[in-house]
């Protein structure tokens, strides 16, 4: 198993964010993560990689294993940890520099190639595989903020796969997009999931319906319902998924 | 894994370096504020702070700095009316007025960033040459005319900091009542208030420590100016000029003297922190 | 009753009397920056006439008696000064503006910030006093014997270290306005690739900042620069060009503080010191404008 995740509690200041969460999250499969704003749906995901550290007077509980490793209180392996975990988020955010500069920004943080040859080599591969290498061939020397907002999304997730994880995290990663960028990238999150755990916070219904593997349904900090996508969407058993799913769905 | 490892050791290499610099600061805050209040209450006493300098006094003889006191107060009071009457309108002018892209604004708030900038000896100077050119001699007048002028750009600065995020909805629910942009001010002044304390107290503190201004135009004396064309002595020229006597007990009153200056600044800083906290709650 | 429609002419009236007042004021403060260059220069036109530029500027013969009026010691003792001001500040106050920004609790923050509010409100005078009491005897007793025979401790590094400790809480405040610029989802991307928070400092808020605190130094340059009395209380004033740290030294506001008295009985002598001003304000002029509108920029780009 993947990620599991065991009573985990997470507080903010005074505010119990996520209440008394159990999750598993399988492999190689895309889980989505469904609700209305302002459930936790956020949270959970930045607990996964434990980005929520940054946030003021945040307090954790309970258990995130991953690969069987507790994540939670252990201090210094955090940005070990981050390097399995890529993240994609909801604005594209390229890094001021260079496009070929940005996927190597991480690739030469944890020192991965001794030659640059390799870095090369791996810049090309990882702009191919978001197709990405065929817009901006010649002119990866340029300034990643002058590509479009589609390209930018695909450049930073080219940039999370460069260090070579084995999960991806993405928080509404289409929804600054354009409808056309926002379908060549959620394709390429479905391409993805052979070689990747990859959990999504969704803010539509319809994409989760189009991709997901596994559903989960939050609610005011609480999983309501997971569970294989098929099963939630139509055949759900709590009345709040149904009344949830029917709202938008009529 | 090495790579982790060496992350790991260059991440506490400059985290230990960062905490030395921010103690060092710490440090020079204390070494700065300690030097000043243990050298300057050796040597106070009531005297110095009710008696003007007696016969003798620069050789040690009896006295004290009141004329100093109360010269800057009279300055500083003074300037700081003025001023407020100047950059009030100015604020409103540049916040209410004037839209955000307008140019005037634009060059109006870099003018003033820039006499910001302006050393307090080159307002002295330009100070001085213009008393010169008008015939006047180095006087209250004088003193006050000068840190009016220096006072002005620190004033702006600081309430244009506090008026600037201010919510524009406030102006046009009043707009939308039907009020003209002036009879708006009066919504606005409501919620700068704060604001405008704040950067009274905080540009007032700054105003009477200033010594180089007021050197070449108010002058220093022994007496309490009873008219706008005496020179007035000031707080910060007489720690100044005290401090350059050979004579020990004069140096002290000089010592004193700082301890005063010291002590008005620090309510008028903490107390311009208190407001701010007090009032607004979302700044830092 | 008065009229309605009268009523609102004379509020719109009031508007308009009071949009042009406000407006003048406003117009004044640009106006005074250049009458203020304009009187210092119609000031020093004296000199000017008597002397070239190049042989003020490049010559060291400071005779008032004599009409000779070079100030390339007095320009000198102000870069050694100011140099060595900014070269010890900048370093430490980075570290501090990064901690306070990137690592410090807030808990930490309420402790610093009211302290450096305090070193910023402090008076020249007050740091001039400090100077004489704690670093002049610290120069003269500790320092200097390790290197020269003698030294009053008045010296180059007095000052510099007086000033330094002066243009720090300036310089930690404008890099804490300007990393705060930065957005977090800049640093988050960084750190969820696995960087440390100092990686992450170092390869992106330093760098996407690296124009900002450019200007922030240029301007602490120019508010050291112009500094005077505290400078003026522990430099030394002997005219000459220092050779080294433990040299006195005499900085071009030091030079007008000290010699205004005087300056009425020579007419040349008066026009010099204006024209010291006047070098001093237009170098002040030039790094502020400079500085202020690269800020101006970054600060309107980040919104």
């Amino acid at each position: 198993m993947a990620i599991e995740i065991r009573d985990l509690n997470v507080h903010i200041k005074d505010a119990h964010i996520l209440k008394h969460v159990n999750l598993t999250i399988p492999e190689k499969q895309i889980t989505c993560i469904i609700g209305p704003s302002g459930c936790g749906k956020s949270t959970l995901l930045r607990t996964m990689n434990r980005l929520i550290d940054s946030t003021e007077g945040v307090r954790l509980e309970g258990k995130v294993l991953v690969d069987g490793a507790d994540i939670i209180g252990s201090g210094a392996g955090i940005t070990e940890l981050r390097r399995r975990i890529g993240l994609v988020s909801q604005r594209p955010c390229p890094l001021p520099m260079s496009i070929f500069d940005n996927v190597a920004y991480g690739c030469r943080i944890n020192k991965m190639y001794k030659r640059r040859k390799g870095l090369i080599y791996a810049v090309q591969k990882n702009l191919k595989a978001v197709g990405l290498w065929d817009e901006v061939r010649g002119r990866v020397r340029t300034p990643a903020s002058r590509l479009s907002i589609g390209q930018q999304q695909r450049l930073c997730l080219a940039r999370s796969l460069a260090v070579e994880p084995q999960y991806i995290l993405a928080d509404e990663a289409t929804s600054a997009l354009d409808p056309v960028s926002s379908k060549t990238v959620e394709d390429l999150f479905v391409a993805l999931k052979r070689d990747y755990t990859i959990v999504m916070v969704t803010h539509t219904l319809h994409q989760a319906l189009r991709i997901a593997d596994n559903v989960v349904f939050m609610y005011l900090g609480e999983i309501v319902e997971a569970g294989p996508a098929a099963q939630v969407f139509h055949n759900p058993q709590q009345e709040l998924t149904r009344n949830y799913l029917s709202g938008v769905f009529s | 894994m090495n790579v982790i490892r060496s992350k790991r050791i260059e991440e506490l290499f400059f985290k230990v370096l960062m905490l030395a610099a921010t103690m060092l600061v710490f440090a020079l805050v204390i070494s700065v504020v300690w030097t000043v209040l243990s050298r300057g209450s050796r040597a106070m006493s009531w005297d110095m702070i009710t008696k003007l300098p007696g016969g003798g006094f620069y050789i040690g003889k009896e006295g004290g700095f009141l004329n100093a006191i109360v010269g800057s107060l009279y300055i500083v009071g003074a300037s700081a009316c003025i001023g407020l009457l100047i950059s009030v309108p100015v604020v409103f002018y540049l916040n209410v007025y004037l839209k955000k892209t307008s140019r005037l604004a634009y060059a109006a708030r870099l003018a003033f960033d820039v006499l910001f900038g302006v050393p307090s000896i080159v307002y002295g100077a330009f100070g001085f040459a213009i008393m010169v050119f008008l015939g006047l001699r180095t006087s209250l007048l004088g003193g006050i005319i000068v840190i009016t002028l220096l006072i002005i750009p620190i004033f702006i600065r600081s309430m244009d900091e506090a008026t600037r995020n201010f919510p524009h909805d406030i102006l046009d629910a009043s707009f939308a009542l039907g009020a003209t942009r002036w009879e708006t001010l009066k919504v606005v002044v409501r919620q700068i208030a704060p604001g405008i304390a704040t950067a009274t107290l905080l540009s007032v503190g700054r105003a009477i420590g200033d010594a180089a201004s007021v050197m070449f135009t108010a002058g220093y004396t022994d007496s309490i100016p009873t008219s706008l064309s005496q020179p007035a002595a000031t707080l910060p020229l007489a720690v100044f000029f005290q401090l350059s006597s050979p004579v020990p007990e004069v140096q002290d009153r000089a010592y004193a003297a700082a301890l005063v200056l010291t002590l008005i600044v620090l309510i008028l800083s903490i107390g311009g922190r208190f407001i701010t906290s007090r009032f607004s709650k979302n700044k830092l | 009753m008065p009229n309605r429609y009268e009523m609102i002419q004379r509020r719109i009236l009031k508007d308009r009397v009071a949009q042009g007042t406000m407006c003048g004021l406003t117009v004044f403060a640009i106006v005074f920056l250049a009458a203020m260059a304009v009187g210092l220069y119609i000031k020093s036109v004296p000199v000017l006439e008597n002397h070239s530029l190049f042989s003020l500027l490049g010559s060291s013969e400071w005779k008032p008696m004599k009409g000779e009026f070079g100030f390339l010691p007095f320009i000198a003792g102000t870069l050694w000064v100011t140099g060595l001001a900014i070269i010890m500040a900048l370093p430490v106050s980075l570290l501090t503006g990064i901690y306070l920004t990137e690592y410090a609790r807030p808990a930490v923050r309420k402790m610093v910030f009211p302290a450096l509010d305090i070193l910023a409100a402090l008076p020249s005078v007050i740091y001039g006093v400090w100077g004489m009491l704690v670093i002049v005897p610290w120069i003269s007793e500790r320092v200097a014997p390790h290197f020269i025979e003698f030294s009053s401790g008045y010296t180059v590094l007095a000052a510099g270290i007086v000033l330094g400790v002066m243009v720090v809480p300036l310089l930690v405040s404008l890099f804490i306005e300007i990393f705060t610029n930065v957005p977090v989802e800049l640093r988050e991307a960084s750190l969820a690739l696995g960087a440390t928070r100092w990686q992450t400092t170092r390869k992106v808020v330093l760098r996407k900042t690296i124009a900002g605190m450019l200007a922030a130094t240029v301007l602490a340059v120019s508010r050291a620069m112009g500094e005077t009395i505290a400078v003026l209380m522990v430099c030394g004033c002997v005219v000459g060009i220092p050779s080294h740290l433990l040299d006195a030294c005499y900085p071009i506001p030091a030079l007008i503080a000290n010699n205004y008295g005087e300056m009425l009985s020579m007419p040349l002598y008066e026009s010099a010191l204006m024209f010291a001003a006047l070098i001093l304000f237009a170098v002040v002029l030039i790094f502020n404008l400079l500085s202020r509108i690269v800020l101006y920029r970054l600060e309107r780009r980040s919104i």
